[in-house]
């Protein structure tokens, strides 16, 4: 059975809608700068969403308490479901998935504890993971089939798998899969700890690379099968034609040296696609900028597609690492590829890794039509997915 | 037809393999009780005393059911995939590491590791060699029908057997349903893995 | 300096959650990395931040770590020569 997108929605530091993340793409505009909104004790380069809290809760007209991560998953699920409405008859559910949940409030709500005698409790109230897909849920208006996925870095690519897979059981005709995640001062000690964040701007796959930036947004597309195109009378904006998961077993935070799990999930994904690695056209890679990712991501690369990589790109040098986000703000862009028959320039790049003298994509232009992007998100704990993408 | 070849229930001071008791424990505190289990199943992995409570509890569980039944892990590396969920994430590692730093100290990078829930998976992963799939799913309550679809899935594609756990731990208490699905009825337990018999394992010794 | 490397084995046992070591389980010039104590990656991390906490240094170059924490004779001695 084939699965439609006919739904996109994103909201990053490098826009507030699709139309915006596209255009800076194209003319190179990074989002990573030093924080606005988000407050820290050091400067700190961050790829922020360039909007209040209070200026997204006017704009949506929604009630507080609600944590910055439902916020922004919010506005790029609203975006995705358009102007789609319930119906009986297209069984419809949503799964999203995020790492920090509510953090951004519990942090206000755990210094509030320490140093006042009155903690407002409501903020408490919005941490639970599951708890911000129910918030973006109710506000779309979807109940029956709600779920949360939780695995890192690889959870929004993981909703989009469930999700096709969904479909593909014939247990829903149509489900809205995102990932959401905000800044906070937790997951910033945490990379920072690991001595993987970057105090300059990010260079995913360059030989200088010294680690990533963390950013924030979400990503949601709505997917749908022929009976509820039929019905909804969608466009189709491009297939999901194949996923693949795979765990890589070698370390909690770090990716083995010979790219097994992510060789693995690639594999998977283009055999559950049917096609052969030489039809992948495009590639938006993990690509993090850690000495490791990067790496192990190239070894990987060139496991599969041996001395002909396609063009690969990684767009986090204009978003940042944004966590669980990641896999769905990366695979709305893979639609804009296939949409626009572009590639996505690799930002801030000089020298290639020296042990596998990869050299990404620097400009929009292919020299060849995009019909398959493939997909990549890697996640702590070995968890690894890779999505591919048709033209429609 | 797809079948639970083993289960088990772990809570604190006790622990029942396919319905049957195999351990219990006077230990004083959560955290003993999980040592306790670690020397009783002689296990020789050190990396243990660094996981968290919940990785603990899902180490120990998946391995419990490996000493109880050898024949289990016969599959090909990539063909167990690992399917668990709970209902609060690493709530209690991210408090803790969040106080490692609140105060003053420097965050503590082991701490950080474990504040994801799915890193279980991968110290399972990690301990077995297991390439397989792996996902990990957030929800209030157990959800029979989740598991039941999606083991399904994995089955029909690349799995040959998925190992699976609902558990759930805070400061006071230990919780852990693992059940092990196959195409073959392994220990021969004629357990068919269906949403009535799940839901009747599952709620098997609850108090 | 003896007290200073008995204390620091003290701490690396608690810090690293070195179940069922002893301090004299650790020899002054055991490799602490590879073949010797075995500790890993994320184990450097946490002894970086064992010298923040505890001696008030701080090493921001995980490469200048690897000398610094070959084994305690090396770690005592740095930490003599750069406490604060």
């Amino acid at each position: 059975m084939d699965i439609y997108i006919t739904g996109i929605g994103v909201i990053s530091a490098i826009g507030f809608n699709v139309q915006e993340n596209y255009q800076a793409l194209k003319n190179k505009k990074t989002g990573i700068e030093p924080a606005r909104f988000f407050k820290y004790k050091t400067k700190l380069l961050v790829g922020e969403v360039k909007l209040s809290n209070q200026e997204i809760i006017s704009q949506l007209n929604v009630s507080v308490p609600i944590s910055r991560t439902s916020l922004l998953g919010i506005v790029a699920a609203k975006e995705a479901w358009g102007d789609n409405k319930s119906n009986k008859l297209i069984r419809t559910g949503i799964i999203s998935s995020t790492s920090v949940g509510g953090m951004d409030n519990s942090e206000i709500y755990y210094k509030q504890k320490l140093q006042t005698d009155n903690p407002d409790l409501s903020l408490i109230t919005t941490h639970e993971s599951g708890g911000t897909t129910n918030r973006i849920a109710e506000e779309i208006g979807i109940t029956g089939f709600i779920n949360t996925i939780s695995t890192a870095c690889s959870s929004g690519a993981n909703a989009i798998m469930l999700g096709a897979r969904m479909l593909q059981q014939n247990k829903l005709d149509r489900v809205l899969v995102g990932g959401s995640d905000c800044l906070t001062k937790f997951t910033i000690e945490g990379f920072k700890s690991l001595m993987i964040y970057s105090d300059e701007w990010v260079k995913p796959f360059d030989n200088e690379r010294k680690g990533l930036n963390l950013g924030e947004g979400s990503g949601f597309l709505l997917l749908e099968n022929e009976k509820s195109i039929a019905i909804s009378k969608n466009k189709k904006l491009a297939q999901l034609s194949g996923w693949g998961n795979a765990s890589d077993a070698y370390h909690q935070t770090a990716s083995s040296p010979d790219g097994k799990g992510a060789t693995l999930a690639m594999l998977n994904a283009l055999k559950k696609s049917n096609i052969e690695a030489s039809s992948i056209s495009y590639i938006n890679t993990h690509g993090t900028g850690t000495p490791n990712n990067d790496l192990s991501e190239s070894v990987a690369l060139k496991n599969i597609f041996q001395h002909v990589v396609p063009s690969f790109s990684s767009t986090k040098a204009y978003t940042g690492h944004t966590l669980a986000a990641s896999g769905t703000i990366e695979a709305v862009y893979a639609v804009l590829a296939l949409q626009n028959n572009v590639t996505f320039p690799n930002l801030n790049f000089s020298t290639p890794i020296t042990e596998t003298m990869l050299i990404p994509e620097l400009e929009c232009n292919p020299k060849q039509n995009i019909n398959y992007v493939l997909s990549n998100s890697f996640g702590f704990g070995g968890n690894n997915t890779s999505l591919i993408l048709k033209k429609a | 037809m797809s079948y639970i070849s083993t289960y088990c229930h772990i809570s604190l001071n006790q622990c029942f393999v396919d319905g049957k008791q195999t351990h219990q424990f006077n230990s004083l505190s959560i955290d003993q009780f999980l040592k306790d289990l670690y020397t009783a199943l002689s296990l020789d992995y050190p990396k243990f005393y660094k996981m968290d409570r919940l990785t603990k509890l899902a180490f120990i569980g998946t391995e419990l059911l490996k000493k109880e039944h050898p024949e289990i892990t016969m599959y090909n590396d990539n063909e167990i995939a690992l399917l668990f969920g709970n209902n609060n994430s690493s709530a209690l590692t991210d408090i803790n590491f969040k106080e490692s730093y609140q105060n003053g100290g420097s965050p503590s990078p082991s701490l950080f590791v474990y504040t994801l829930p799915n890193i279980l998976l991968g110290e399972i992963a990690i301990r077995n060699k297991w390439y397989g799939e792996n996902m990990f799913i957030v929800n209030e309550n157990f959800d029979s029908v989740y598991f039941i679809n999606y083991v399904n899935i994995l089955l029909n594609k690349n799995a040959e057997a998925v190992f699976c756990g609902w558990l759930n731990v805070n400061d006071e208490m230990v919780e852990a349903f693992l059940f092990f699905v196959s195409k073959k009825d392994i220990i021969q337990l004629n357990l068919p893995f269906e949403k009535s018999k799940l839901i009747e394992l599952y709620q098997e010794n609850k108090l | 300096m003896e007290d200073l490397k008995t204390k620091l084995k003290e701490q690396i046992i608690e810090q690293l959650n070195l179940e069922g070591y002893n301090v004299s389980d650790i020899k002054d010039d055991m490799p602490l990395f590879g073949d010797g104590l075995g500790l890993d990656s994320i184990d450097a991390l946490e002894l970086i931040v064992l010298l923040e906490n505890n001696y008030n240094i701080k090493i921001t170059n995980p490469e200048e770590g690897k000398s610094v924490f070959n084994s305690i004779n090396s770690m005592a001695d740095y930490i003599t020569n750069n406490k604060k």
